[in-house]
């Protein structure tokens, strides 16, 4: 049978954003339509919508040409529209078919059955009878889609899917998608991740700051087409221009760095080595966990280890702590946004305000200089293009690209003469990438160094003018960029060496 | 030797007459934890319970409607906490204290009257069988209906708890309250009605002290067995048929620990009054050190306000 869902002039709003703005789609059953945009494009907000979690200001859904009302979860189920969120809805501590069961009206035994029919089907391999926390970020989220199976779903749309999926689990999703849309299942996809679009999907809509840009098949898209839809601008490939630090002065020096750490979990670090000249972006490459963070907790402060020397503008500050090296002008960006860098529950001004020092007059005899701090965080927001200019909003809601942005301008806008950042475009959209990329290449040259620790070997290579790796808690050779290749990078991330 | 024998009985029998409260009250906030809410108001919704069950013995002179009213009374109390914390979302732990506090000086209030009234003596059952069958006839029989009750409701609670469609939504809710509301689970609904369940048991475990324990009204007379009962829940791990144990662990060496301070044993009175606590937490520390069933049995959202997102 076929189905057919449209969505007419859907407008939510929340205080201080648009998330939907009359937004207008129509998708038909046989194929699999993605809905991209970037983070705080307002995709998740319509898909939650269609879903019953969030209900809009105007405008309506139509299933089949019927007008439909979506006032709460179970209207979504009753109407046959399945919907798999980002973050799972899953009880971790039940068992996976008590997970299945709780919505469900069937007697235990035939739902066995039914469970057991799909499993078969599409293949999937999951122990009804563990719990679920027990499964990988893959098998729970065939748990989410088994859920909806089981109610035979005309619609079944999926948020950012991929996300927490492995390369393997990722490749198994889209063969099951395939197969679910064949059966007749109209399949939404929402994503930010174009090669995805291209590869999986039939239809792409675009959305940008709420509204649809842009309707089209993916055969007549390529890769640099919809990644300008979906930022708006045409994005120029940034490159950086290689300098020559010879005669420049030096800035930063650290000798026999050594940290022994009691936790298990961390990793120690051996005899490291390493100087800066102004003007420069060093970057640091590795695997994740080869003491990246301990490395930028003993460069921020946060951990102080005996005996090692740190020179910075030829003062030691190896026993400085972190607001007392803000004094010096160093400013750090943490690779966690939400837990080290940010606090969540607090107001933009008031996470502003957290990176005070004694220059930054913030506190006047103990007591908050309230509206210094306000038109403070203003200029960083207007400076840095934070989307929004309420410093009263909470820093969870914002996007992390914009988070990502307001903690880079907390720290840029004292103009700091180092800069250590840690993963700064980690889990971030294209253009906000491009926009902190652009930052850090500012920085440089505006004669300000930069420390660039990253997973991430494209942006090191972009970014850096000399690069090193660590692996295992020591540091590679330092080599200027130039000659340096991600293959060679890949060997030395790997533990081999080059020459 | 058949004298002997009994007077264990008897002992047997007193130990679990004295779990009773804890075995309510704990039983009854299992319930209400299991769905996320933390309601320390434990001790004071049992004070209320007490000194309702008791007044209205006094007043109406009819004991099931002491029974009964007391068990309202405290779902009347933890409708209060309820409101602040569902509807309100208010602090789960700061509400909690402050339901404590109101309860034991509102039924300081209450009871003023009624101190040094002797309670009515409470129907036991099965005394005959108690008397001609020694040591068992002492442990299985002569109770009154409550402790029955009582000791059969871990094992309903766990039944309920695991094999009921509604224990089932009770747990998920309590796992993650904004997943069940997003599979169209009312979280709120089910949230106020196993607070108030909490309530209603914490208000009978009260008038099992008034009416049945020490037929009484004594300021105060719970004596912190409502934070014993909080404790046993978390010791337990949320394990209905664990709580039982711990309640039992903790009777005994109470009334153990009294006889031996009667015999005059040379162990200081101190030591031997921290006994019971000490023990009971040894005890249920050992038998729930499974760590992956702690992580299964744990409410996940306990303590959380839960918010819907409009």
């Amino acid at each position: 049978m076929n189905t057919k869902l449209k969505v007419t002039e859907i407008s939510k709003i929340y205080p201080g954003c648009i998330a939907n703005d009359k937004v207008s789609l129509e998708f038909g059953s046989g194929k699999i339509y993605a809905l991209l945009g970037e983070n705080g494009a307002g995709k998740s907000t319509l898909v939650k919508i269609l879903s019953g979690v969030v209900k809009p200001d105007e405008g309506e859904v139509f299933l089949n040409d019927e007008s439909i009302k979506l006032n709460s979860p179970l209207d979504a189920k009753k109407n046959n529209i399945g919907m798999v969120f980002q973050h799972f809805n899953l009880f971790e501590t039940l068992s996976v078919f008590e997970n299945l069961s709780i919505d469900n009206d069937k007697k235990d035994e035939d739902l066995r059955v039914l469970v057991n029919d799909i499993l078969k089907k599409y293949n999937f391999k999951i122990d009804l009878d563990i719990p679920v926390l027990n499964l990988s970020a893959g098998q729970k989220q065939k748990v989410e889609i088994i859920r909806c199976l089981i109610r035979n779903p005309k619609v079944l749309i999926m948020d950012e899917p991929t996300s927490v999926l492995t390369e393997r689990e990722t490749d198994d999703l889209f063969i099951s998608l395939k197969q679910f849309s064949k059966d007749g299942i109209l399949i939404i996809y929402i994503t930010h991740k174009l090669k995805e679009v291209l590869s999986l999907c039939d239809e792409v809509a675009v959305m940008r700051k709420g509204k649809v840009v842009s309707v089209s098949s993916t055969i007549d898209e390529k890769i640099e087409s919809l990644a300008n839809k979906m930022v708006g601008e045409n994005l120029n490939t940034i490159k950086k221009k290689i300098n020559n630090f010879k005669n420049s002065e030096q800035i930063l020096q650290i000798s026999n760095l050594n940290f022994k750490s009691d936790d298990p979990y961390e990793t120690n670090l051996n005899d490291l080595n390493l100087s800066l000249k102004k003007g420069e972006c060093l970057g640091i490459a590795g695997i994740s966990g080869n003491g990246q963070n301990e490395l930028f907790q003993i460069l921020s402060g946060e951990i102080i280890t005996k005996g090692t020397s740190i020179m910075f503008r030829n003062k030691e500050i190896g026993k400085l702590n972190p607001r007392e090296r803000r004094e010096y002008l160093m400013a750090f960006s943490p690779e966690d946004r939400i837990s080290q860098a940010a606090v969540p529950e607090l107001k933009i001004y008031e996470n502003v305000a957290l990176n005070n020092f004694k220059s930054s007059n913030f506190f006047e005899k103990g007591l908050v200089n309230e509206k210094k701090i306000k038109e403070h965080s203003k200029k960083i927001l207007s400076n840095f293009s934070v989307n929004t200019n309420n410093v009263e909003l909470k820093s969870q809601f914002l996007s992390g690209g914009n988070l990502q942005k307001l903690i880079i301008g907390r720290e840029l806008i004292t103009s700091p003469e180092l800069l250590v950042c840690f993963n700064p475009t980690w889990g971030l959209d294209v253009g906000a990438i491009n926009y902190i990329h652009e930052t850090l290449i500012q920085i440089n040259e505006q004669g300000k160094s930069s420390i660039l620790i990253s997973t991430d070997n494209d942006e090191l290579l972009k970014l850096s003018d000399r690069i090193c790796v660590i692996y295992k808690g020591k540091l590679s050779k330092i080599m200027n960029a130039d000659t340096v290749t991600a293959e060679k990078l890949g060997i030395l991330m790997g533990g081999g060496s080059i020459d | 030797m058949s004298f002997d024998l009994n007077f264990i009985g008897i002992l047997i029998g007193a130990i679990m007459a004295s779990s009773v409260p804890l075995i309510l009250a704990a039983s009854g906030e299992l319930i209400t934890e299991r769905s996320g809410v933390l309601n320390l108001g434990v001790e004071g919704m049992m004070i209320i319970g007490a000194i309702s069950g008791f007044a209205l013995m006094v007043v109406t002179d009819n004991l099931f409607f002491a029974v009964v009213g007391s068990m309202l009374s405290g779902l009347i109390i933890s409708l209060i906490f309820g409101l602040l914390t569902q509807s309100l979302l208010t602090n789960h732990v700061a509400t909690g204290l402050a339901l404590t506090i109101f309860g034991i000086g509102m039924s300081a209030m209450i009871g003023k009257n009624f101190v040094g009234i002797p309670g009515k003596e409470f129907p036991l059952l099965f005394v005959n069988l108690k008397e001609s069958i020694p040591f068992l006839g002492p442990i299985f029989f002569g109770h009154s209906i409550i402790l029955y009750f009582a000791f059969g409701l871990p094992f309903l609670t766990n039944y309920f708890l695991k094999k009921t469609k509604t224990g089932l939504i009770i747990r998920a809710v309590g796992d993650s309250p904004t997943s069940a509301s997003n599979q169209g689970i009312n979280v709120t609904l089910v949230r106020y009605s196993c607070i108030l369940y909490g309530g209603a048991m914490c208000g009978l475990a009260g008038a099992y002290l008034s009416l049945i324990y020490t037929p009484q009204w004594i300021e105060n007379m719970t004596g912190g067995r409502g934070w014993i009962a909080l404790a046993l829940v978390v010791f337990a791990t949320w394990s209905p048929i664990k709580v039982l144990i711990g309640a039992l662990i903790f009777g005994g060496i109470t009334i153990l620990q009294l006889h031996m301070q009667a015999v005059g044993l040379r162990i200081p009175v101190q030591l031997l009054s921290a006994l019971p606590y000490i023990m009971t937490i040894i005890v249920l520390v050992v038998i729930s050190r499974d760590s992956r069933k702690i992580k299964l049995n744990t409410p996940t959202s306990l303590g959380q306000i839960f918010y819907k997102e409009k």
